[in-house]
């Protein structure tokens, strides 16, 4: 069965909440019948074919064409299947996500994958702000599944994460990691000021060594991990090819907080 | 009675009589071969039989780097009690006591881990508080801090109620040495084979034993219809010719496992040929009553 799938028509000026629009709930729907559901935007309520072709029929593989940053929610909630984002996505892509995959070929704008429990989410671009982090009224943010962000992720990543794995290629902002519970987060380039502010457990490890250090932090000395070998392989089974080595330096921390959490300085 | 005879040595056509028990696997790796070797033994050093070891274990195979969850040189262990609880105990004491004393060791699940055993699970309460939870892709691990650095160890390992022990081969030969060489070339040819341990000294057992014995609270004694000292005073099973007998125990994940080790056992040792002074193979039996698996000398090899 072919993808079902979203083209944009033309670029909206307004932001249109896409949060309907997954497989949960468009299984077993025509494509006509799909076009005609309400579609809610900051000017009102228009439908779906107001803005998008739809095409295709497989509902558990969806595929959203042309998508700009206006395109806010897409994917949030999801539970199962595969979702393609060919474009840019909005806010909010793939928040509470629940299961499935994920994938955006563009940028993404903030709280990509804010509360995530599960699934595979891929950015191939940057995203905003508080990615991987809180949602509003959440105690915790990301609480399991996988981030993935090829680009730079904006302030805030991954605050008061839980559970789960999230990388990013590119640079960090400030208080990247700030107040995680637990997780693990790679990063493979810069980080902003403060990065693991107030970490209670989990690991944040860098390969580039971040340039301001919270003073809060126990330098623990230059070790050998075989834990670094089991997530090189863990990341390579996800198609994250990239070396950790063996060695790393380690400092505990936030001592301000739990003080249980890591930094991994990789060698 | 058919016995066969292959290549000058006969096979007695009686089956080897087995009992249904609880195993499982673990992967220890180490930084090198040597060191992972050297925990897998110590592990299952004190492991020849359940009637008083607690356990039955042996190393299953040696792992290449390529084979390992983190890609150091590793071993596989195999395990076996004869109830899930008891399987529990032993596995956590000499995980707990033989690999995560070795140096440089980690331990992995050796069968799917849903449900299964606990293994750092437990042995994470050494961390005593410092120990740090990892899931990647779906399993979990454990991370305590040692003195050589961390001691890896996943949550759970898995476990089959379908493992079987007590598959074996008599090999009454004319000598000592004849029986002891046509042995080792047994052991040998299962060595390779997977999901099958060969649990005593070096895979060869020289006490066959017996259930019962004319002592009160003596469980098990020496099986003196092969004991050739005893020939001409009790009801043997062993010609006047016959100098020694060894036994091979072989343990298995599965039935099937040990037949084909049971087969390629023979078949080393009638590759010899009379060369060794192998008079006949046969197997240990109870009658048939006790154990529900039993395998026949002829199917096995057939």
């Amino acid at each position: 069965m072919s993808a079902l799938t979203f083209e944009l028509k033309q670029a909206p000026e307004e932001p249109l909440d896409l949060s309907a629009l997954i497989p949960d709930r468009l299984a077993g729907m025509k494509a006509k019948d799909i076009a005609g559901l309400a579609l809610p935007t900051l000017a009102g309520t228009a439908s779906v074919g107001d803005y998008f072709k739809v095409t295709g029929k497989d509902a558990a593989s969806l595929r959203f064409l042309g998508t700009t940053d206006r395109c806010d929610r897409i994917g949030a909630g999801s539970s199962e299947g595969e979702i393609l984002v060919d474009g840019d996505a909005g806010a909010y892509l793939g928040a509470k996500f629940k299961g499935g995959t994920l994938e955006v070929t563009g940028n993404a704008a903030a709280y990509a994958g804010a509360a995530m429990s599960n699934g595979t989410i891929d950015i191939k671009g940057n995203v905003g702000e508080r990615a991987g982090g809180l949602t509003v009224g959440e105690v915790h943010g990301m609480r399991g599944g996988r981030l993935f962000i090829g680009g730079n992720a904006g302030p805030y990543l991954a605050e008061r994460m839980r559970r789960g794995l999230i990388t990013v290629g590119g640079d960090a902002g400030e208080y990247a990691g700030a107040r995680v519970v637990a997780g693990t987060i790679l990063f493979q380039g810069k980080v902003g000021r403060n990065a693991g502010y107030g970490l209670k457990r989990g690991s944040l490890i860098f390969k580039k060594k971040p340039k301001q250090i919270l003073p809060t932090y126990a330098d623990c000395g230059v070790i050998e991990f075989t834990y670094l070998n089991l997530l090189e392989r863990a990341l390579k089974a996800d198609g994250i090819k990239v070396r950790l080595g063996r060695e790393a330096q380690r400092l505990m921390g936030d001592m301000a907080a739990l003080g249980k959490g890591e930094m991994l300085i990789l060698r | 009675m058919s016995d066969i005879k292959l290549k000058g040595v006969t096979i007695v056509d009686t089956f080897a009589e087995a009992f249904p028990m609880v195993g499982t696997r673990v992967i220890i790796t180490a930084p090198t071969a040597k060191w992972a070797d050297i925990a897998a033994r110590t592990m299952t050093g004190f492991a020849t039989s359940v009637i008083a070891c607690g356990a039955e274990g042996g190393i299953e195979r040696t792992l290449s780097r390529s084979e390992t969850y983190d890609g150091r040189p590793g071993v596989s262990v195999l395990l076996f009690t004869m109830s899930q609880s008891k399987l529990q105990t032993q596995l956590r004491d000499r995980v707990g006591q033989c690999v995560l004393t070795c140096p440089g060791t980690a331990c992995f699940a050796g069968l799917p881990p849903k449900k299964g055993l606990k293994l750092g699970h437990s042995l994470r309460f050494f961390g005593d508080g410092w120990q740090m939870s990892k899931v990647l892709n779906g399993r979990r691990f454990w991370r305590v801090p040692v003195m050589d650095g961390e001691f890896v160890c996943e949550d759970r390992t898995g476990y089959t109620r379908d493992a079987v022990g007590g598959g074996n081969l008599l090999v009454v030969a004319k000598s000592h040495a004849g029986a002891l060489a046509a042995c080792e070339r047994a052991v040998k040819a299962m060595a390779p084979m997977p999901d099958i341990i060969t649990p005593f000294p070096g895979g060869i057992v020289r006490s066959g034993s017996k259930v019962g014995s004319k002592y009160k609270g003596q469980m098990a004694s020496t099986n003196d219809a092969y004991c050739p000292t005893l020939k001409g005073a009790v009801k043997s099973e062993l010609p006047m010719n016959a100098e020694a007998v060894l036994e091979i125990v072989i343990d298995g994940l599965t039935p099937e496992a040990i037949a084909k080790a049971m087969g390629a056992g023979i078949k080393a040792i009638v590759d010899g040929g009379t060369r060794d002074g192998v008079l006949r193979i046969a197997a240990g039996n109870y009658g048939g009553n006790l154990g529900p698996h039993h395998f026949h000398l002829k199917e096995v090899i057939a």
